[in-house]
């Protein structure tokens, strides 16, 4: 009889990392589970994020503010935390390293997304949010307690900030879609996908193209065609590059170390037979 | 007046349309002319000849496509003698009595001025066949200039204009409030006056496009 096996239950595929690559070939099944850690500060961000909505949500339940500012101001930060994600994403890609400051575990954790793109679709929830959590939790709080110190009746305020928060957060989850098969989509995710309420798997798999140089925002990619068609990041690395003298790494041939890994994805596919958790493709094209 | 690219005549905007100087009619340049942005927001435009080049500042796209600087169409650049990527001393004036095609660019391995060193090699033979000579000048040095030829089989003369002075000396200018090096192309005829002005800092293979049209009508 035929079972479906739980991902979390299978044998562990060990095999070396090629020594020429500073990143892991592939992250072990153990640093793709959640963490109480992991959980601890998902939970701290989501609770910073429900804290300024329901703040938002009670001063318009007090009467002091109509439903349609809030609302208003929760799409504006929708639409702004497209951009600053793709405006992040294009930071982290092009300048950096290891050894950054501040950014330097963030640059690495993108250039080993880049190398093995689907993985992401492996990670737990927690796993995957919680850097962007811990950010909201640390952020968020005192900026929402600052608004309310102030004596802030505006729940437009409130719901900003709570609404930029959430999709922040929520980017890598959108992220993580934009790299699954469409059989394994939550229900009415491929609809989002489709209305661009969430960034597309096409749309993202052109990020995924070398130069790696287009469609970097990850929350509805609603930026994305602008930012693209008016070249406004290639204007930004050009006044980078004449003001300090550094080349952001999409101007230069791919660095092995950023380019998707396709050979081991295969072998990896070949080892584990029908095994069908082992995905080969960076994207998933169906 | 010193004339620096800081105080250039343009206002540089992402979504400004460039701006071109050639023969063509007031009003046709005012239906041309636009600051919105469109699928194809930069777009080479001509303006009326009687433009006057006075102004330093940019003014609304309502107004003229001016390309102020001291060359403009119709006046002789000054000549200038630059290092080119052999290290060899080369004079505008050695051209006189064919067309010549001055593009200047931001700098050498950069994309865009990549994408347009190779739009004008494999064009190459169409300039060659209506006579003219291709120069592109940048603030790089012959080192550079050599190793970006080399790589990209670059058939034309590229000149070092260390410290830009040329390129003030024209007028091009700069884009983005001052912060990059404009990309404009000149078209002087056999006398070595200029014919036709084309700015476009993000889609460069455009000049080549642009700049041939002229030349086959000169």
């Amino acid at each position: 009889m035929y079972t479906l096996t739980p991902r979390c239950h299978l044998q562990p595929v060990r095999r070396s990392p090629p020594p020429s690559l500073s990143v892991p070939s592939r992250a072990d099944r153990d640093e793709l589970r959640s963490t109480w850690p992991q959980r601890a500060w998902t939970l701290a961000g989501t609770a910073a994020i429900l804290s300024s909505l329901s703040t938002s949500a009670s001063l318009v339940a007090a009467g002091s503010s109509s439903p349609a500012e809030p609302l208003a101001a929760a799409l504006a930060a929708y639409s702004l935390a497209d951009l600053a994600t793709g405006v992040y994403h294009w930071f982290v890609d092009n300048y950096g390293d290891a050894s950054t400051p501040v950014f330097g575990a963030q640059i690495t954790a993108f250039q080993g997304h880049h190398r093995h793109p689907y993985t992401i679709t492996f990670r737990e929830p927690c796993n995957n949010l919680h850097a962007l959590a811990r950010g909201a939790a640390l952020a968020l709080t005192p900026v929402d307690a600052a608004l309310s110190a102030a004596g802030s009746t505006s729940a437009a305020a409130h719901a900003f900030v709570g609404a930029f928060a959430a999709c922040v957060v929520l980017s890598q989850q959108f992220h993580a879609w934009a790299h699954e098969k469409r059989r394994r989509l939550p229900p009415g995710v491929e609809a989002l996908q489709s209305a661009g309420v969430l960034v597309s798997r096409a749309q993202h798999a052109a990020h995924h193209s070398q130069p790696y140089n287009t469609n970097y925002c990850i929350v509805s990619g609603m930026w994305n065609g602008l930012l693209d068609r008016y070249k406004v990041f290639e204007a930004l690395e050009m006044v980078v590059y004449f003001r300090t003298g550094i080349r952001p790494r999409s101007w230069d041939e791919t660095d092995a170390s950023w380019k998707e890994d396709t050979g081991a994805e295969n072998a990896a596919a070949a080892t584990a037979g029908n095994d069908g958790l082992l995905q080969t493709a960076g994207i998933s094209s169906d | 007046m010193a004339f620096t690219p800081a105080t250039a005549c343009c206002k540089p905007s992402l979504v400004l349309a460039p701006r071109a100087s050639s023969r063509g009619s007031a009003a046709r340049a005012q239906a041309a002319l636009l600051c919105t942005p469109s699928t194809s927001a930069f777009r080479g435009l001509r303006a009326p000849a009687s433009a006057a080049p006075a102004p330093r500042w940019r003014r609304s796209a309502a107004s003229t496509g001016i390309v102020c600087g001291k060359v403009s169409k119709g006046s002789v650049p000054p000549n200038f003698t630059l290092k080119d990527q052999n290290g060899k001393p080369v004079s505008l004036n050695k051209f006189k009595g064919k067309p010549v095609v001055v593009y200047f660019y931001p700098a050498d391995e950069t994309p865009g001025c990549t994408k347009q060193a190779c739009a004008f090699r494999d064009s190459y033979e169409k300039f060659k066949k209506a006579g003219a000579e291709v120069i592109g000048i940048s603030g790089d040095d012959a080192a550079s200039h050599k190793a970006f030829a080399q790589k990209y089989r670059l058939p034309f003369t590229l000149l070092s204009d260390e410290g830009n002075r040329v390129r003030k000396e024209w007028g091009v200018p700069a884009d983005l409030f001052g912060t990059l090096p404009g990309r404009q192309t000149y078209v002087l005829d056999k006398q070595g006056v200029v014919q036709y002005i084309y700015n476009n800092q993000f889609q460069p293979e455009k000049h080549i496009g642009e700049t041939l049209k002229i030349l086959q009508s000169l």
